[in-house]
């Protein structure tokens, strides 16, 4: 059931987005700088005028100040109350909506357990971490019983570690508390991990909008695929679990070894930087390493990119302007390709 | 001589000049005659004659100057460019000229009419108030939008996400954030209506006894060839002065909560 619809929005750089978000799904708004995210989450919490219509449940909320929206609003960069401690702010909603103090509490206490920040509540912001003032925020976002959330960037100021168990964590809140939520992130990987679909936001445009896999495997367009990085879609014929975490992949005349988390696989994504190459036979083991030969050469932006057939399959890989001169390459030459294997990604 | 070293001797300069001003007036100190002067029913009378008017005068700007404050911080509104404008007027127009502005308002037409319908400004204590109010309503307004300008308005869209009407935001998360800058205005604006002479003395004159405020005593009794007993008002002043400056110093400092 449609929870939110945007209609024929337009301001600033966003021009006709229609758009339509599902109770309690988590979609995810990616795009490139300037592409209008923002702007639309500004639109969607009534922070700033706009022309077309917005709707909740189907009604047309378009005269409604922020604060009758009922729009949880986590910003990227937090804004903690720095006057209140752990507890004030997370409380502050439900104190202006008057909510009778023993609700309150109680709500918060939920809130306090649930996001694991119990000994903060009498901290002050300025004294907690980045990780700390991410989980007061989404508490406060949504302690007076928002039915929508509006996140900008929420792992933004988190180490690569922290922000992919946050997004676990984060994905598991919001399917418990059955928030719909709305979530504006630049990093593809981990938009792939939290939202039940994806949004590709470019100038202002939404390009496509479908399932992680979808836009992954199936991009509808050059733009989307250059922005999920041209990953090379293999299609696997043949799997044979090797061990523990280990699955043999294979492709036409070519045996890849992969990583296993028990998922049965029929395609694998990898994306062009993923791939090395060599013009001459590197040491080491010889594992996911193949020999092929280069058949088309692009410049793109500051790096090369190269086409390369191996055993009929064609690979795009890529690398710097440097790697490119410093190996001579050329059309024709052959060289070693070198899949890595820590981010390739599957389709069931 | 290096320039951190030129631009330490200059602020000395300013201690110094400051300094040796104040060490001055002990020339002319009389212990006797600075009790006697103290205690003495006209000096009593213009001092809480001071007091009374410029807490009455600071409290009505506040009260129009706070609102304006947040305005200016806040929107973006037809003519807002022509008002940031004019609140510099009572700092760049001398408070005579400002005095003599509203002498000659109220010996218009209107201003006579509301002089007679309404309050008595010419020669009375609403005069002083009136004169206070003038000169500081436009630095009041331009010290609080200072300190609300620091604060970013992101935290009232919060507030707002969270149900908080525009009110409820600013009196629950502006006033609190800036309460620090706001009272430190407050402290100078009220300084400065108790040193307020200019456009007091046009509007208001200058009786004994019913509109002399402190600064207007210390005129009359320079008038009077009274070294002595001005320099027990200049002490009054300087020490109440001295001790508002140290009483914003300590709100501004960082290390206080809020």
């Amino acid at each position: 059931m449609p929870l939110i619809e945007l209609k024929n929005i337009e301001k600033y750089v966003l021009q006709d987005i229609n758009l339509t978000v599902y109770d309690k799904e988590i979609l995810v708004l990616a795009g490139p700088n300037g592409s209008g995210k923002t702007t639309l989450l500004n639109i969607i919490a009534g922070l700033i005028k706009y022309k077309g219509d917005v709707l909740f449940d189907g009604r047309n909320i378009n005269s409604l100040p922020t604060h009758k929206r009922g729009v949880g609003y986590l910003l990227q960069d937090l804004t903690l109350f720095p006057h209140m401690n752990v507890w004030s702010n997370i409380a502050y909603g439900l104190k202006v909506q008057s909510y009778p103090q023993e609700k309150i509490e109680k709500r918060v206490e939920e809130l306090l357990e649930a996001l694991h920040i119990k000994k903060l509540k009498d901290k002050y912001p300025d004294s907690l971490s980045g990780g700390e003032k991410q989980r007061v925020a989404i508490a406060r976002a949504i302690a007076p019983f928002q039915k929508v959330l509006l996140l900008d960037e929420p792992t933004s100021s988190l180490d690569a570690q922290t922000a992919k168990y946050f997004r676990i964590e984060l994905k598991a809140l919001l399917k418990r508390f059955e928030i719909t939520s709305i979530i504006v992130m630049h990093d593809l990987l981990g938009a792939e991990e939290i939202a039940d679909r994806i949004a590709i936001l470019n100038k202002g445009r939404i390009d496509q909008i479908s399932t992680p896999e979808e836009i992954l495997f199936h991009p509808n367009s050059e733009k989307v695929s250059e922005f999920v990085g041209m990953p090379n879609i293999i299609r696997c014929d043949r799997c044979k679990v090797l061990s523990t975490g280990l699955i043999e992949v294979t492709t036409g005349d070519l045996t890849i070894i992969l990583p296993y988390e028990g998922t049965k696989i029929s395609r694998i994504a990898i994306s062009p930087h993923d791939i090395y190459i060599s013009d001459t036979e590197p040491p080491g083991p010889t594992l996911n390493r193949f020999k092929g030969t280069i058949t088309e050469i692009m410049p793109f932006r500051s790096l090369m990119r190269l086409k390369v057939d191996v055993r009929g399959i064609e690979f795009l890989t890529e690398l710097s302007k440097e790697a490119f001169d410093e190996m001579e390459l050329s059309v024709g030459k052959e060289v070693f390709v070198i899949i890595k294997l820590r981010r390739l990604r599957y389709a069931e | 001589m290096t320039f951190k070293r030129i631009s330490i001797l200059l602020s000395f300069t300013v201690f110094i000049l400051y300094g040796g001003l104040i060490l001055s007036l002990f020339y002319f100190y009389n212990g006797q005659l600075f009790l006697e002067t103290i205690k003495s029913e006209r000096t009593l009378f213009s001092l809480r004659l001071s007091l009374v008017t410029a807490t009455i005068a600071t409290i009505a700007s506040l009260i129009i100057a706070i609102p304006s404050a947040y305005a200016l911080s806040r929107f973006h509104f037809i003519g807002q460019s022509l008002i940031d404008t004019i609140l510099e007027l009572p700092i760049i127009i001398s408070p005579v000229a400002l005095g003599a502005t509203v002498l000659i308002f109220f010996n218009n037409p209107f201003g006579i009419f509301l002089q007679e319908k309404g309050v008595q400004f010419m020669f009375t204590v609403y005069g002083i108030l009136l004169a206070q109010f003038i000169t500081t309503l436009g630095i009041a307004i331009r010290l609080i939008k200072a300190a609300m300008d620091e604060i970013p308005h992101r935290y009232e869209e919060v507030a707002r996400t969270l149900g908080a009407t525009p009110a409820k935001a600013f009196f629950t998360i502006t006033m609190p954030l800036c309460k620090k800058g706001v009272l430190a205005a407050s402290f100078l604006t009220w300084a400065k209506a108790l040193g307020e002479f200019g456009a007091t003395i046009t509007i208001a004159g200058s009786m004994a006894m019913k509109t002399e405020t402190i600064p207007i005593a210390i005129y009359m009794r320079l008038a009077n060839a009274d070294i002595e007993g001005t320099v027990v008002l200049v002490f009054i002043l300087i020490f109440i002065g001295l001790g508002i400056l140290y009483g914003v110093r300590m709100l501004t400092k960082k290390s206080i909560p809020y």
